[in-house]
């Protein structure tokens, strides 16, 4: 595990019975889990084949069956020799050389005394594979493999696919799997040595001659597989192997954000200044609002949130000056003077805590210890200042300036974002705040070109479309993504846990059902962990899918990025989340889907203790599980993205009342989760009515320590223009209206026709061909007759108008 | 293909011009590769030694102190390709769909033509020509070989599959055409010039190496 104590200030805070979770979000488990979690296990008896593939193999080439004894020279022959048996047209020569060379990836377990010794192995082969392009070997064979009609017959033809119906891709996807993770590793590691390897590497996976790419055709046998016409393809290799591809090619988090400070200051706007995964490492999470305690706690505050609410508005840059507070909140909110003293008693805490651990903090927060408070469940985490810039849009300024102008001066002066002629002087003053506040995103300035474009079709031009990696993966995926979308969201409800297995459309279980079943308790123990290992795993995969696309095509552009979204709306995205939160979270968090002892490759390695019942969880000291937690967060972040400033969304997150279930999801003691929890909150609040505010006080308080404000928004409130939930059709059809011009204009041959010259040459008018039915040619003398010859025209009536 | 100045003043312009006689092709002075200044020198130079005494193969093979090894591999491999083509001809005379159906060479190894999208099994003659035009393709792509000057070493390490893929034409060639394989070896050596350009650099496994050209008996491939 990932574990960096102090980024949450020193340690985490044990006191009661819900401590936090000391969890580092990253793009990936250590490589260790990840490889681990490429294997089920009941795969294991299969690892023995590898071997004695190996051993096979050697025997044929007269060799010593141990590959640290050979010279190099001798490995090089050998890896030479099982690619050139990988063209052979005989199946099971060529699966016989595939199972070795995977056995070769696999760091030839069997003469190895640790796991470093096995990771050093598979590191070393690996390389020497990649240098003699094993890689690409391997995509021939999968190709095979997809177009393997038989296969697909015989596992559709029977009642129940097992694990034994997808031997050979499984064989071909763990090798490719493999390569593709270690070259991954080697890329983070930032050594010098493989650049040149994970580079090239890159380029083979992205740039393609004509062919379609390899993520594309991954993509290709998800659908595929939810089509029905294949379902041995073993889905979850597909889904790791097509996620890891995804982040090796575009990047990760660092990469987007380097790439978005690049693509920023290359169009002028300033480099951003924070990082949401820095910021929210530092932030601390609050504790959950027990719902007893939360009734209790909001009968005793009653309707205290305004004035609140308002005064941080109002004091975003000097939050420590606590000794104006009261007169700012009677004079910004005379109407709200009776809700005065219920609120003293929660700033008296705030402004002490404050000043006690202003200095303390200010000098080092890192180290700082977490309160030491014996009721702490309860109360309120105290906010030492504003974790984030507040922000404003351009287009709020204007809102704000045309509404103050037709206040005070009586009209308003329409495209004009500058002149304060007429406003008084707090006009003025906020105004500059506004300004200072001002944050222009790349997507904003896409659109005004979009929309430039759109107005003067020919005078504007688009420019050269930079063919960056995620250009060119959007325009292989493009012809397609709708279905691809549906594809992952389907296998996503299918492995969801709360997802009943009679309703599943698809079986994602082919690929880890032994062909019989378990005859002992302990046999069915360890498959049940194992299917439920297999549905987290597939999640994990799916989530991490679906957030990298999403994150990548918003910095390309964002219309990429707003096409892939309507998509996974329309195939119902938004309650497919918000049904697989509403489970016990907790329980899913916590969940201990694993067996160490079986994880792939302390399972072949040293002496194996008999498995038992009680040697099931030896091994497992993680107190919460990583890829639960991992596809949380994706999948919240997913939410997020597809609803962010999107009100016909948000209205679905109030409808599919989410409400509820994002609040239970804020038990979970991890402040990024709860980040986006919140925000995701945050925007339905408004329409959640006074009752829910009411009593979820707790809940408001965490929005307006943990989430960024928006100066000038009424979020709790308000009932801005803006968001008028009627018309929430029509947003969505405009949205799509420039998504699909967007899309025509750019990838597709369909020029709109508006814009062709219109062809009035008589000849060539005449000359253009009609495709008329048979029926239509041989009685057409009929249809003369009756249509045109029998009806009377008054060609006069023409001249008369 | 390159201009030199001779003596007397004269120009000398290496070029088969349309119209050209079979007696005068390629007829002009050797040059010496030190003196070569077209982007296409070490060609030149290869095509030169080959034209001289296509025996003295080790000679063929000695690269130029001064070149990059990438460079020199990839020059090689594309001249094999096209003396290839020569051998292709000559197969296409005798080898046909119908007699040759399958890419053998020895009884257990039939290959899969690996030129599609989706490897699979053609006729002997026409894995030849699909290798052979998947070869071309390869080597004159844009992205692996930009450049004929300089080769990135990641675009070398695509050479060996080339080698194992075309090496297949002379196993076939040598076990099911064996006239045409010995009368075509004769005058050109190619074969064995191959086997010892993939055993010098190290393209292809030795046991793969199954035409016992080099005089020493080759083991071939056991059973496997």
């Amino acid at each position: 595990m990932v574990i960096s104590q102090e980024a949450f200030g020193g340690g985490c805070s044990t006191s009661g019975d819900t401590s936090d979770l000391v969890f580092n979000y990253d793009d990936t488990d250590t490589h260790a889990n990840e490889i681990s979690e490429l294997y089920s296990y009941t795969e294991q008896p299969e690892l023995a084949l590898n071997v004695r593939a190996f051993e096979e193999q050697m025997e044929s080439y007269n060799l010593p069956p141990s590959w640290q004894r050979l010279s190099m020279e001798n490995q090089q022959s050998v890896v030479m020799k099982l690619l050139n048996q990988l063209e052979i047209c005989d199946k099971s020569l060529r699966m016989r050389a595939a199972r070795c060379i995977l056995y070769l990836a696999q760091g030839c377990w069997a003469e190895v005394q640790s796991d470093a010794e096995q990771l050093e192995w598979t590191k070393k082969n690996v390389l020497l594979l990649c240098k003699f392009g094993t890689f690409a070997a391997f995509t021939d064979l999968l190709n095979i493999e997809i177009e393997n009609n038989t296969a697909a017959h015989v596992a559709l033809r029977k009642i129940a696919v097992s694990l034994a119906d997808s031997q050979d891709l499984r064989v071909i996807l763990s090798v490719l799997y493999t390569i593709t993770e270690i070259v991954r590793n080697e890329s983070n590691s930032n050594s010098v040595e493989y650049k040149e390897t994970v580079e090239s590497f890159i380029n083979d996976v992205i740039y393609h001659d004509g062919e379609e790419i390899l993520i594309v055709k991954l993509l290709g046998m998800v659908t595929k597989f939810c089509s029905g016409a294949a379902p041995h393809f073993p889905m979850k290799k597909v889904l790791l192997l097509l996620w890891k591809l995804i982040l090796i090619c575009l990047g990760g988090m660092n990469a987007l954000k380097e790439m978005k400070m690049e693509k920023r200051v290359k169009v002028g706007l300033p480099a951003p200044d924070e990082d949401t995964i820095e910021v929210v490492r530092t932030m601390r999470p609050s504790s959950p609002p027990a719902s007893a305690s939360d009734l209790l706690e909001a009968q005793n505050q009653k309707r205290n949130t305004r004035p609140f609410r308002r005064q941080i508005l109002m004091k975003q840059s000097s939050l420590d000056d606590h000794d104006t507070l009261g007169m700012e909140l009677d004079s910004s909110v005379g109407e709200n003077n009776d809700e005065m003293n219920d609120l003293s008693e929660f700033y008296d805490r705030r402004v002490s805590e404050n000043n006690e651990n202003n200095e303390m903090y200010n000098a080092h927060f890192q180290n700082r210890p977490p309160t030491p408070s014996p009721n702490q469940s309860g109360t309120i985490i105290v906010p030492r200042g504003l974790p984030w810039k507040p922000k404003v849009r351009q287009k709020e300024i204007d809102a704000f300036l045309d509404s103050s102008r037709l206040k005070f001066v009586g009209f308003s002066l329409h495209g004009d974002s500058t002149t304060l002629a007429g406003l008084p002087m707090p006009i003025h003053e906020g105004v500059k705040i506004l300004r200072e506040h001002v944050y222009t995103s790349l997507s904003e300035l896409q659109i005004q070109k979009e929309e430039e474009i759109a107005r003067n079709p020919f005078s504007t031009t688009e420019g050269e479309i930079e063919m960056t990696k995620t250009e060119i993966l959007y325009q292989a995926m493009f012809p397609n993504l709708p279905q691809y979308m549906i594809a992952l969201l389907k296998i996503l409800l299918a492995a969801a846990p709360t997802s009943k297995a009679k309703t599943d459309s698809i079986n994602i279980m082919a690929d880890i059902l032994p062909e019989e079943m378990p005859m002992t308790v302990l046999q069915s123990m360890k498959l049940g962990i194992d299917v439920n290992r297999h549905k987290e795993i597939i999640v994990k995969a799916v989530s991490a899918i679906l957030l990298l696309l999403l994150k990548h095509f918003k910095l390309n552009h964002i219309y990429q990025f707003e096409f892939m979204s309507q998509h996974l709306v329309f195939a119902n995205c938004i309650p497919l989340v918000l049904k697989f939160f509403n489970q016990n979270i907790m329980a899913y968090v916590g969940a201990k889907n694993v067996i160490p002892i079986l994880d792939f490759p302390s399972c072949v390695i040293g002496d194996q203790p008999e498995l038992t019942v009680e040697t099931l969880e030896i091994g497992d000291a993680s107190p919460y599980s990583w890829r639960n937690i991992f596809s949380c967060i994706n999948l919240l972040r997913i939410l997020n993205k597809l609803t962010k400033w999107k009100h016909s969304r948000i209205m679905m997150l109030v409808v599919f009342k989410s409400a509820p279930i994002l609040k239970r999801t804020l038990k979970v003691r991890h402040a990024m989760t709860q980040l986006y929890v919140l925000k995701l909150l945050k925007m339905q609040t408004k329409y959640l009515g006074r009752q829910w505010r009411k009593s979820n006080m707790k809940t408001i308080s965490a929005i307006y320590q943990k989430v960024r404000h928006r100066l000038n928004d009424d979020w709790a409130f308000g009932n801005d223009l803006d968001a008028r939930p009627w018309d929430f059709q029509a947003e969505e059809c405009a949205l799509r209206g420039s998504v699909d011009r967007f899309n025509n204009r750019r990838y597709s041959l369909v020029s709109d026709i508006d814009y062709e010259p219109v062809d009035n040459c008589l000849s060539s008018v005449l000359g253009i061909s009609f495709d008329l039915s048979e029926s239509f040619t041989t009685n057409y003398e009929l249809w003369l007759e009756q249509e045109v010859f029998s009806n009377c025209v008054n060609w006069d009536k023409l001249l008369e108008n | 293909m390159s201009k030199m100045k001779m003596a007397d003043g004269a120009t000398i312009l290496r070029r088969n011009r349309p119209g050209t006689k079979a007696e005068d092709f390629c007829r002009w002075p050797d040059e010496a590769y030190e003196e070569m200044d077209s982007t296409l020198a070490v060609q030149q130079c290869i095509q030169q030694l080959i034209r001289k005494d296509p025996t003295n193969i080790d000679l063929i093979l000695k690269m130029p102190e001064t070149l990059d090894e990438g460079v020199w591999k990839y020059e090689h491999l594309r001249q094999f390709c096209m003396e290839l083509n020569g051998l292709a001809i000559r197969l296409q005379e005798e080898c046909r769909p119908e007699t040759c159906n399958q890419m053998t060479a020895t009884e257990q190894w039939i290959f899969l033509c690996a030129a599609h999208k989706t490897p699979k099994e053609c006729a002997a003659i026409d894995y030849t020509r699909h290798t052979l035009d998947g070869a071309a393709c390869l080597l004159n792509s844009n992205k692996y070989f930009p450049s004929r000057v300089s080769i990135k070493e990641s675009s070398v390490a695509k050479l060996g599959s080339v080698c194992r893929r075309v090496y297949r034409i002379f196993s076939h060639a040598y076990y099911h055409h064996r006239t045409i394989f010995d009368e075509f070896e004769i005058e050109t050596c190619l074969c064995k010039r191959f086997t010892q350009f993939v055993t010098k650099y190290n393209l292809m496994s030795k046991d793969n190496l199954i035409v016992p050209i080099l005089g020493e008996a080759t083991i071939g491939e056991s059973e496997a």
